[in-house]
């Protein structure tokens, strides 16, 4: 009877320190590989990307993708031609809701806008990077936490979601 | 090498003469000048006329091989040249030029001092040199319904100081730089607006007019808006009339006055006054506009064709305004008649009068009478007959020779033949069942106690619309998709304006280059043959002032949408965050307009810019239009060279022109093989 005790409390001990060592020996989401980050060349129409690692606070889908969203935003090394966000973009927030996610943008880029070339890039750059993040397949963009049309004297149609598709 | 103009023995033109001419403070500087029958004649081509236009807003057009000059001023008149002959027209009045335009390989020479003169520019000499000197050179006074709306027309953008205080009697603006040669004195009969008084002072290069209006007391005033900056409003009411407008500031011009006018009279319901020739859009606006099927008024559809205040609403019996004393017939009847051979419109007409009709290419044909009122309310008449389409009767002032005219104009199916036979109570314009065989486009007569007593002699064409060659099938029998009304009729959208500049680098601001080509564009559009209809044709936003992005693209959209048009084009310069990138870019979204980015494209690969290819992309402005639509970004002015090309006005008429032809190219079938288009791509994905 004592010895049958004792393999049991073995075993319950057994499957806590597995448990345990599962739970928190499994790394954070995507900080093995980082997260793919995607810009436009100045020819307007060829994607590149780069990876960076994901904040290690980023653990959950939505930080994830707002810390996608702000390296997009923030663009490649200066160093690399690229088709870039304003300077003085920011990203207010960016929800992930099912298969969409949500980015809310205001900053520089919600003054009038200078060139239709420009936005395009912007924004393929954009939807590649967030569509790479599993799940994500469409991205709404807000302005100032509103829905629009395009951007203030701007070109590029933003009235529904963008997809890979949109272009 | 730059020559100046030489000599001017009554401003004429010898060789031996080298006096200067001045413009704005600066020597007008020609590039390749010749004399004709003792007169300048200056190339479409030299950058002289260029700069000189272009100060007074003006455009020229000219197609290598075709008969036509035209030029476009900024109140949207038609300067019209005809090679080799020395009649020119503007707006419908026909003038005697110094020497009939010529042709010089690609190059057309024009009498500049006739064309200035058109433009509202007068050469003055002060002894040693001539100036030529912006003149204010119309006044439109009309009264209706005890409101009298005064518009001042000038050769540049008025800009006036308030010489009085708000509340005196007498209204007193000064327009530093701009002579007058208008009467001194005017007297109002019946009006908030006693009279009119011009004194002109300075010297020649400087000169000043000081305009006074005197007021009845207590009555109120206002600026009212209008489509060009050469162009001031004021609108005067008696007491206890209520105005809309802008209030007159201590200084300005036309672009102050954005606030639309608007009446409120507690005595009587009355319709607004006549609107001016040019009237800003929306400021008179009422429900009851004309419909589609004539023009409405105020866009250049109807600058070739119908260019004078449009059909208003007419409650009662209409009496045309009068803005002269001339005597005048009078139309007391009008009515219709459906034969077996076609249809006769018949007019009642009391006194002597002359007319004048034009037959357009596009299937109008109209004739006015002048000087006459119209005794019965204005009308667009219901027809059901095969040989006409639509029939209204107007009056309004003309807009060059302020004689009381009316006018009737209709819409046939096809060119049919259309006879004026004297009655003996006035005249029967009978349309026929045939179409026309004689290319007549225009004529005139007079018609006194039932006869026609004076030759009726063809006028040079209105406008140059020559009939579209074997290689160009006339693109208005185009069976184009469903939303196409008006298969002729190509909508230009010159980006941004107003509030919303677009980008701005290198002394460039977009939505002025926009408009300046977009105008260009008209030019050469119209030249052959087409009806255009720009979605701003000044610096204004087309929705509001600081309207969203959605409002301002889909009311671009919806102007060519609800006018039926066969294409919309819209005009843009490119920017970017720096400068090595350049180049011309024609952008397409939906299937249908791939073809026609393609032909348009082709042509623009030929400019001197990198050629960026076409692009499928999700523009707004041209995804929600029901016609093809492509959206051309002419060139980086974030790019040096770009930048200086574009301030080429050679270069901008190449754009304009390469548009023009990639259009004729797709509407005549004329496809490219094979063009230059971007491939969407990725790597490292």
């Amino acid at each position: 009877m004592r010895l049958l005790r004792a393999v049991v409390i073995v075993a319950l001990l057994g499957v806590a320190v597995y448990v345990g060592y599962r739970f928190f020996a499994r790394p954070p989401q995507h900080a093995a590989g980082g997260v793919a980050v995607y810009y436009c060349k100045t020819d307007g129409a060829t994607l590149a990307r780069w990876v960076v690692s994901v904040n290690p606070n980023a653990t959950d889908r939505t930080s994830v993708a707002f810390y996608a969203t702000a390296q997009t935003v923030a663009g490649p090394p200066a160093d690399v031609a690229a088709i870039r966000f304003p300077v003085g973009t920011v990203v207010r927030s960016v929800l992930v809701d099912g298969s969409t996610a949500t980015v809310d943008l205001g900053g520089a880029i919600a003054t009038p806008q200078a060139g239709s070339f420009a936005e395009s890039g912007e924004f393929k750059a954009l939807v590649w990077t967030l569509t790479a993040l599993p799940g994500v397949s469409a991205v709404r963009v807000k302005i100032d936490g509103a829905r629009v049309s395009a951007l203030p004297g701007g070109h590029f149609e933003l009235d529904d979601p963008l997809t890979r598709q949109s272009w | 090498m730059l020559v100046s103009l030489a000599g001017m023995p009554a401003f004429g033109a010898t060789a031996a003469a080298a006096n200067n001419y001045w413009f704005s403070g600066t020597r007008l500087a020609f590039e390749h000048p010749q004399v004709r029958d003792g007169a300048f004649a200056v190339g479409t081509d030299d950058n002289g006329l260029a700069r000189f236009l272009a100060k007074v807003g003006a455009t020229v057009s000219y197609q290598p091989g075709q008969r036509f000059v035209i030029v476009e001023a900024s109140d949207r008149r038609l300067i019209t040249f005809t090679l080799g002959d020395t009649h020119f027209v503007v707006g419908t009045v026909t003038q005697a030029a110094a020497f009939a335009p010529y042709a010089e390989g690609s190059i057309a020479y024009l009498p500049f001092l006739d064309l200035a003169r058109a433009l509202y520019v007068d050469p003055v000499s002060d002894g040693e040199t001539v100036v030529m000197q912006p003149q204010i050179a119309a006044l439109d006074v009309r009264t209706e319904n005890a409101v009298t709306v005064v518009t001042l027309r000038g050769a540049s953008p008025l800009q006036f100081k308030r010489l009085s205080k708000a509340d005196e009697d007498t209204i007193s603006l000064a327009f530093l730089g701009t002579g007058s040669t208008l009467e001194p004195d005017r007297a109002v009969s019946d009006s908030p607006l006693r009279g009119v008084s011009i004194t002109v002072g300075g010297t020649p290069k400087n000169p000043t007019t000081v305009v006074n209006f005197s007021v009845t007391p207590g009555g109120m005033h206002v600026l009212a808006p209008t489509d060009s900056p050469n162009s001031l409003t004021l609108a005067f009411a008696p007491a206890g009339v209520q105005l809309g407008g802008t209030a007159v500031p201590a200084s300005g011009g036309a672009a102050v006055a954005t606030v639309p006018l608007t009446v409120n009279d507690s005595h009587a319901a009355s319709p607004l006054p006549t609107p001016p020739p040019g009237a800003y859009r929306g400021s008179f606006r009422t429900p009851a506009m004309p419909p589609a099927t004539l023009p409405p008024y105020g866009d250049s559809t109807d600058s070739n064709a119908y260019p004078q205040t449009p059909l208003g609403p007419a409650p009662a019996a209409t009496q045309t305004p009068t803005a002269n004393a001339l005597p005048s017939a009078t139309i007391t009847n009008f009515d219709t008649q459906s034969i077996d051979d076609g249809f006769n419109i018949r007019l009642s007409i009391s006194g002597p009068v002359t007319y004048e009709w034009h037959r357009l290419s596009d299937d109008r044909w109209y004739v006015d009478f002048k000087p006459a009122n119209l005794a019965i309310p204005a009308q667009e008449v219901p027809l059901s007959d095969p040989s006409i389409v639509s029939l209204r009767i107007k009056p309004f002032i003309g807009p060059n020779d302020h004689l009381a005219t009316v006018r009737v104009a209709f819409t046939m199916p096809s060119p049919r033949g259309v006879s004026l036979v004297p009655t003996s109570d006035g005249m029967t314009i009978a349309i026929d069942s045939q179409d026309d065989s004689t290319m007549q486009i225009a004529g005139t007569g007079e018609l006194v106690n039932g006869s026609i007593v004076a030759a009726v002699v063809p006028l040079p064409p209105v406008v140059a619309a020559p009939a579209p060659d074997a290689a160009e099938p006339a693109p208005w029998k185009f069976s184009g998709p469903s939303g196409v009304k008006n298969p002729k009729l190509i909508v230009i959208d010159p980006g941004h304006g107003g509030s919303d500049t677009g980008a701005e680098h290198n002394g460039l601001v977009e939505k002025d280059v926009n408009l300046d080509v977009a105008r260009r564009l008209r030019g050469v559009l119209i030249a052959r043959g087409w009806q255009v209809k720009m979605t701003r044709d000044s610096d204004i936003d087309v929705y509001q002032a600081d309207d969203s992005a959605h409002d301002e693209l889909q009311a671009r959209d919806d102007i060519a949408n609800s006018a039926g048009a066969r294409l919309l084009v819209s005009v843009h310069t490119n920017a970017f965050t720096t400068s090595e990138l350049s180049g011309t870019t024609t952008y397409y979204y939906t299937a249908a307009s791939r073809p026609l980015a393609e032909a348009i494209h082709a042509r623009l690969s030929q400019l001197p810019t990198a050629d960026d290819g076409i692009r499928k992309e999700n523009f707004y402005v041209i995804h929600h239009q029901n016609m093809p639509g492509v959206l051309v970004e002419m060139a980086f002015m974030s790019n040096p060279g770009d930048a200086k090309l574009l301030k080429s006005s050679a270069f901008l008429q190449s754009v304009a022109v390469g548009i023009a032809d990639g259009i004729g190219d797709y509407t005549s079938g004329n496809q490219p093989v094979s063009t230059n288009s971007s491939n969407d791509s990725t790597d490292g994905n």
